[in-house]
């Protein structure tokens, strides 16, 4: 899937956000080469139930597929580290994770999806070290359904926070997690 | 007398260097220890070791903690002791790359080990602990789950052990079963042995309390988790202070 901005944004990953970002990036202008990463998330199920098929299947499978997306991206980002020289230095892109905000912070059912989240954001956190060579920033974006937001729709707070990261200005923004969550995580310790 | 006198503690990785150092802190405490691990041997001597100081506390079992069936038996090994109390999640392995050079496999594996082991793990003691009236259960994350240069596959699978520690935590708590992880930073160790020297020394010197972690450093960390009630769905940095620092300071 590739969205039409200034400069063409791409969405990978096939995580249920994804249509989200889509909508949030209509009118966001990205000014270097980009990629947002919307992470695939199991669905909640008891400690009991997860089988080692599940496992395997749903927090492997998913951070493979992360970790697909990622490399997949290196190239259109700027970044060396695809070529392995280790000297190379990439020209800059910005590359953006977007997770669902109530795994990441802990949810009871949740250990499939918070691992599998938690695990993208020491992805990123990791990746904003290594690409910082290339000039490539790395975020996340922490977003809260609807639901557990005061009903309030996160589009917009995702179109705002997207255009800062991508747009002018954002090279000197990295490492950073943003929870767009309207206030519902207040008063507990992040991941 | 402690908490954890007469408990029975199951602990992965138990004879590697910080495992056996785990095993003996719970010994210590008047737990029984099945001292849990790959290699047979390295099993059978860090038992005995243990159970020089205090006889009786240590039982050697190999386990592969990526083996459904290995996983199984060292449930059923810990039930015939009694039932499992306190899991402690310490195999794993550090082998990784930056992620131009990161082969899938090797994700795949780290995956297992440091990741899917420990779920399935947990999976297997908590009807038995909750039956008991609770348990606890410690992972082993890393400091690398704040990220680290190199580390793609490493710091992505603590990440996920941190956030599955967090939700089992709310999803365990209930049943009385405490759930935290443990990250320590660089601690001396024969995995952290073939380390190159320029990055050895580089992160030492990044090391605000001046030298590097030892394997009691963690124990005591893990010992005072496995035997804490009202801590849950913690993360316990044992770094020496590297992770409130510029980690690339030197």
């Amino acid at each position: 899937m590739t969205t039409s901005t200034l400069r063409p944004v791409h969405v990978v990953g096939g995580g249920e956000l994804g249509p989200l970002v889509e909508r949030a990036l209509e009118t966001v202008d990205a000014v270097a080469p980009s990629a947002c990463v919307v992470a695939p998330v199991p669905r909640r199920a008891p400690l009991a139930d997860l089988t080692d098929a599940r496992l395997a299947d749903e927090v492997a499978g998913s951070l493979e597929a992360v970790l697909a997306a990622v490399r997949g991206e290196l190239t259109h980002l700027g970044s060396g580290a695809q070529r392995g020289s280790g000297a190379h230095r990439g020209s800059g892109g910005r590359l953006v994770f977007v997770l669902p905000a109530e795994p990441l912070m802990a949810v009871g059912g949740g250990t499939a999806p918070s691992a599998v989240t938690n695990g993208v954001l020491s992805m990123a956190r990791t990746l904003s070290i290594e690409l910082a060579r290339d000039a490539v920033t790395v975020n996340v974006l922490a977003v809260a359904a609807e639901e557990s937001s005061g009903g309030t729709d996160p589009t917009a707070s995702l179109t705002a926070q997207l255009a800062a990261l991508l747009g002018p200005g954002g090279e000197r923004i990295t490492g950073q997690e943003i929870y767009l969550t309207a206030g519902s995580d207040l008063g507990r310790l992040r991941p | 007398m402690t908490a954890l006198t007469g408990r029975i503690a199951l602990v992965t990785g138990g004879a590697g260097g910080i495992g056996r150092s785990i095993c003996g802190a719970l010994a210590a405490r008047g737990a029984t220890v099945v001292v849990a691990d790959l290699d047979g041997e390295a099993t059978a001597a860090a038992a005995a070791a243990i159970d020089i100081e205090h006889p009786g506390r240590a039982h050697p079992l190999v386990l592969d903690v990526t083996d459904p069936a290995s996983r199984t038996a060292a449930i059923g090994f810990g039930a015939d002791l009694g039932g499992v109390d306190v899991l402690v999640n310490c195999a794993g392995v550090l082998r990784d790359a930056r992620i131009g050079r990161l082969e899938p496999a090797l994700f795949r594996r780290l995956l297992e080990i440091n990741l899917l082991g420990p779920l399935a793990l947990t999976r297997l003691v908590a009807p038995g602990m909750a039956a008991r009236g609770g348990g606890a259960v410690v992972n082993l994350a890393s400091r690398a789950w704040l990220g680290t240069f190199g580390s793609t596959a490493y710091s992505t699978a603590k990440g996920g052990l941190v956030g599955a520690t967090r939700s089992l935590a709310l999803e365990l708590g209930p049943a009385g079963i405490t759930v935290n992880a443990v990250a320590p930073g660089f601690v001396e160790t024969p995995m952290t042995d073939g380390l190159p020297p320029d990055i050895r020394g580089r992160t030492l010197a990044a090391i605000p309390v001046g030298r590097g972690g030892r394997p009691d450093d963690v124990a005591g960390a893990v010992a005072y988790l496995a035997e804490a009630p009202y801590v849950t769905g913690q993360v316990l940095v044992v770094c020496g202070g590297r992770s409130i620092g510029d980690p690339y300071a030197a």
